[in-house]
Parts: structure tokens; sequence; C-alpha cells
């Protein structure tokens, strides 16, 4: 129901004037041929216009949060439920251990005291060759968004670089670096910058011509420009490349700890395998799912916080 | 003020010969855009551009601006050739464009941090231009609260606080409704008026031309040229009433008969 307001009419005996109608109250009675009107319509074989689907199939639109929820929470269990079935069901050759077993896995990691150790261990490798690669990426993606000439000399090389595979560079580094924290985080940061720069670059590139228009016209120069309006512009979108290319960090790191390591995640897993102990290997990949989890949200939250205009 | 004292006054802005071709190398000759233009803008004037689209207003705009480079002729401030944007040349585009993660008070200051201007001092400039727009309610906002008509009231103040010697606006009431338009329009002329600026706008919309202009330039298409320089006698202080007389009518007709010729020949 579209509430009624004060109307305006053209009236007869005022011509070409106008005469506010009367205005209705709020939750007044309709008089009765609007009822009758509206009891015609909404009669069993009255004719219809138009369809409307069900919420779970609109493209696009809304649904309601029961739905949502729903979705999310049959979502989370249903592979659940697959592993499952696949750790008692006999038909299968593939020896999967219970969730219980897994659980029992990770409480013996635990005890064992390796588990914080190869945790960190991976991760202090993942934040630091990270933070190198998405350093040069900002410089070098910032330049090249904004400076065609830039873009012109950078483009060919990377490209090139970004289709070498980063785990077919693992042998040369390891031969180059020696077996320590070098190659991997050498690794790490060649395996993922060459994205981010040119993710970065189309960042840069998308902020709209207008506002460094608007800024030269306001006395900007361009390093002023590049600070004050393509930086500012690029930083959520900043955070999403970050965000997006991390798994990519993950892999690359996995292939270096798989080949030369003593400690790490992936150096845990290849352990566990030697000593046919699955139960260990599931709950490692589990691990490493909840740190892709945990670390993705945070930096969504970090986008959102840094950047509240860009919000929806 | 009489028309006589118009004529003394200096020229400000000054557009000679300009052309303006797009695309094309050596083999293909590419779009002209605008054919040899000249336009003067005299101190404290408010000049009009009208034409129909494809007519080349936002380019000579920007050339102007220093934001595009004449493939042949100049545009000259003072009598100085324009190379490049500054300071000197504020501009309002028709998309606002206001920096979307800096608060109203901050979009306006923009300008001014780019100066060595005290900071108290632009503090107090800033608040008094958000006074003058009628803004200061809405000062920590982003713009992305604001209403259209609100965001182009930022995107003025924000090109009037460095104190531009010439305020260029290229169609700056275009996507706003008609009601938000007329205030406005107003609101522009009363600007004008209180700073004494010098203001060059391009618009398709002729009567706004004819409501604002002291002064107006009808640009035919395709490639762009003036088509005729048309004075228009109303006095600086006008108001909505002009919009009902006879002459107000006459003027606009016949700039629309000139731009509607236009349109059928394409």
């Amino acid at each position: 129901m579209i509430p009624r307001r004060t109307v305006f009419v053209r009236s007869d005996d005022r011509p070409g004037g106008v005469t506010p109608l009367e205005p209705v109250a709020e939750g007044a009675a309709h008089p009765a041929h609007t009822l009758d009107w509206r009891n015609s319509l909404a009669g069993r074989n009255a004719p219809t216009r138009g369809t409307r689907r069900h919420p779970l199939f609109r493209i696009r639109d809304e649904l309601s949060a029961p739905w949502r929820v729903g979705l999310m929470i049959v979502g989370m269990l249903a592979p659940l439920a697959l592993w499952l079935f696949m750790s008692t069901s006999s038909s299968t050759s593939l020896l999967v251990p219970s969730p219980a077993q897994t659980w029992e896995g990770a409480r013996t990691l635990w005890h064992e005291g390796v588990l914080t150790g190869d945790v960190w261990a991976s991760g202090r490798r993942i934040l630091i060759g990270y933070a190198i690669s998405m350093a040069i990426a900002v410089a070098l993606g910032l330049l090249m968004g904004s400076f065609r000439s830039a873009e012109s000399f950078f483009e060919a090389p990377i490209a090139f670089m970004r289709y070498i595979p980063a785990t077919a560079l693992v042998p040369l580094m390891l031969f180059w670096l020696g077996i320590d924290e070098t190659p991997k985080i050498a690794l790490i940061v060649i395996g993922s910058v060459f994205f981010n720069v040119l993710m970065v670059a189309d960042v840069a590139r998308n902020v709209p011509r207008e506002l460094i228009n608007a800024a030269y016209t306001l006395g900007a120069g361009r390093l002023r420009v590049l600070r004050r309006v393509i930086l500012p512009h690029s930083v959520p979108g900043i955070i999403d490349v970050a965000r997006i290319n991390l798994a990519a960090a993950w892999a690359i790191l996995v292939v270096a700890e798989l080949l030369a390591a003593d400690q790490g995640l992936a150096f845990r897993i290849t352990r566990a395998q030697r000593f046919r102990q699955i139960d260990e290997m599931f709950a490692l990949l589990i691990i490493f799912g909840i740190i892709g989890i945990v670390t993705d949200l945070s930096l969504r939250w970090l986008r959102n916080q840094s950047a509240p205009w860009a919000r929806p | 003020m009489g028309e006589n004292t118009i004529i003394l006054r200096p020229e400000k802005l000054e557009v000679r010969g300009l052309v303006k071709r797009y695309g094309g190398g050596r083999r293909r000759p590419g779009t002209l855009a605008v054919d040899g233009v000249d336009i003067t803008v005299r101190a404290g004037e408010l000049v009009c551009i009208v034409g129909a689209s494809g007519c080349g207003k936002s380019t000579l705009l920007n050339v102007v601006g220093g934001l595009e480079d004449a493939t042949e002729g100049a545009a000259a401030i003072d009598g100085e050739r324009v190379v490049g944007p500054g300071p000197d040349r504020g501009m309002v585009f028709q998309g606002y464009s206001l920096f979307p993660w800096r608060t109203v008070r901050e979009n306006v200051a923009f300008g001014l941090e780019e100066t060595r201007m005290p900071k108290a001092d632009r503090g107090a400039r800033v608040e008094a231009l958000l006074e003058v727009m009628g803004l200061t309610a809405w000062a920590d906002r982003l713009p992305k609260e604001l209403s259209g008509g609100m965001r182009q009231r930022v995107a003025i103040a924000r090109a009037l606080a460095p104190e531009p010697d010439v305020l260029l606006l290229d169609e700056p009431f275009g996507a706003l409704d008609t009601q938000t338009k007329r205030v406005m329009q107003d609101h522009l002329l009363d600007v004008w008026r209180r700073t004494g600026a010098t203001i060059l706008m391009v618009t398709h919309d002729v009567e706004e031309a004819v409501y604002l202009s002291s002064r107006i330039y009808v640009l035919t298409s395709h490639p762009g040229r003036v088509g005729a320089e048309v004075p228009v006698p109303f006095p600086d202080d006008r108001t909505p009433e002009i919009k009902r007389t006879d002459r107000f009518h006459a003027i606009r007709d016949e700039i629309q008969a000139l731009l509607t010729g236009e349109v059928v020949m394409e």
C-alpha cells in the first residue's frame, strides 16, 4: 500500500489553479469499491501478469535471514557428512580417517609440541615473503597503473615471468640459495609478486580520470596526485588483491617445504606420510583451511575498516 | 551596470584559433572535434557556451583547463598561454568528481592543502565557503551520503577555495532534476555576484544559458565552430522573473532555432 499524502489536482472551478485534496488519515478504512476491486483481483482464477519466482531462484535478490543462514549451515555440514560417510563406508578403497581420529591426530601433534612451531615456521615465511611481494607490487603496480611509460616498460617482462610456474623455479632456488629460509621466502615472493603487480596496476588504472583531473585543477602536482588521489582510492582494491593472491603464496610455500625443510606445516605432512599417519595428515590439512579462512576474514575486515567510503 | 562598462573590462580568458583533432595518424585524418574556435571572456563576466552534443564543448573547456592539448591554436589567461592544469583555473565537472574518501570539509580543503597557506587560515576559508554554499551542516559527511545538488555545491565550493582567476563549469547542473537545477542556478548567480569571479560555463540547456550569462557563444556541431555570439541584455542582479519576459523568450528562441537547424541537418 502506498501511504496517502496530500495530492494536488487541477480543479474545474478554479481554471489553471491547483487545489489540495483532503488528506486521508493513515490506517483509515478503505471505501467499499476499493475493497471490491481488490477482491476481484485476488480470485483463484483471476488472470495475472508477469511471474515471480521463489527468492531462492531469483538473480541478485535478497534472501531472508532464515534461508541464508540455513543454506550456510547446510553448506558447512554437507562436506562433513560426506567425510563421515567416506570414513565409515567400506565400499571405497581409500583409507579415510574419521573426524574423531583426525581430532586425535591433531592432539598427538599438539602433545608432541610441534604444532605451534610448525604453524609459526610456515606463517613466518608467508608473512615475510608476502610482505615483500606486496611492497613491490604496490610500488610497481601504482607506477604502472599511473604512467603509460612504466606500463610499456614493465608489462612484457612481467607477463613473461608470470607464465613461468613458480614451482618450476624450486630446484633452481634451492640450488642458488641453499636449503634454509632464504629460498622459501624468495619462492613466495616470486610465486606471487607478478600476479600482485599486474592486479594492483589494474586497481590503479581504475581510479576515475575525473578525480585525477580535479586534483590537477586544484593545484596538485603529479606526485601529490599519486599520493593523495591514486593511492587512497586504491587502498581497498590493494587489500583485495592481497587477499585473493595469498592462496597462491601458500601453494608455493608447501612445495618448498615438501622438498627441503625441518619445520613447517607442509614438512609435517610429508613426515606424517612417511609414518603412514593419515589422521595427522588430515589434521594438518584442516589447519591449512582454518588459517586460510581466518586470514581471509581478517583482510576483509581490514578492507572495510580502512575504506568506509567504499562500503556499499 | 551599463554595457559600456563591460567593454572596458580587460580580457581575462582568450581562446584563439582552437583546433582539436582526435585520433588520426599519418594516413588517417582522425576526427575533427573543434575547428577554429575564438572565444573571449572579460574579467568578471559569466559566459556560456551552448551547443548540441558533439560540438566539442567539453574539449574546449578541457583545453582552457590545461587537461588536453590543442592540435592548433591556444588558450590564454591574462595573455599567458595555457600549457597545463593549475589552481588558477578552477573546474567543476558534470560528474561532480568529489573524492569519495574525503568528507565535504576535506574535499573543499583539498586545493588549499596544495598551497602554502597557514593551517588556521585554510580552516577559516573552508568554513566560510561551507557557509556560503549552505553546507555547514553536512561538513562531516561523505559524498555518497549527499544528494546530487549537494554534491555539486561541494564541487563548486572546492573549485572556489583556491580563489581561481577563472571558474570553468562543464555542464555542472546537467545531472540534476529541474527543481534542484533552478535553485543551483540562482545560487551560482549569487556566488558570481559576491565573488566577482570570471566564469566560463558549458551547457546544452539554452534557457539556463540565457538566464545566467552576460554573453553566449553558440557552437555548431561536427566539427565544433562558433555559430553565433549572442549578447544577453539583462543586468547582473537578475531574478527568475526575467524568464517570463518577451526579451528572454526572443533570445532563447533565436538560439534554439540555431541549434535545431543543426540537428535537422545531421
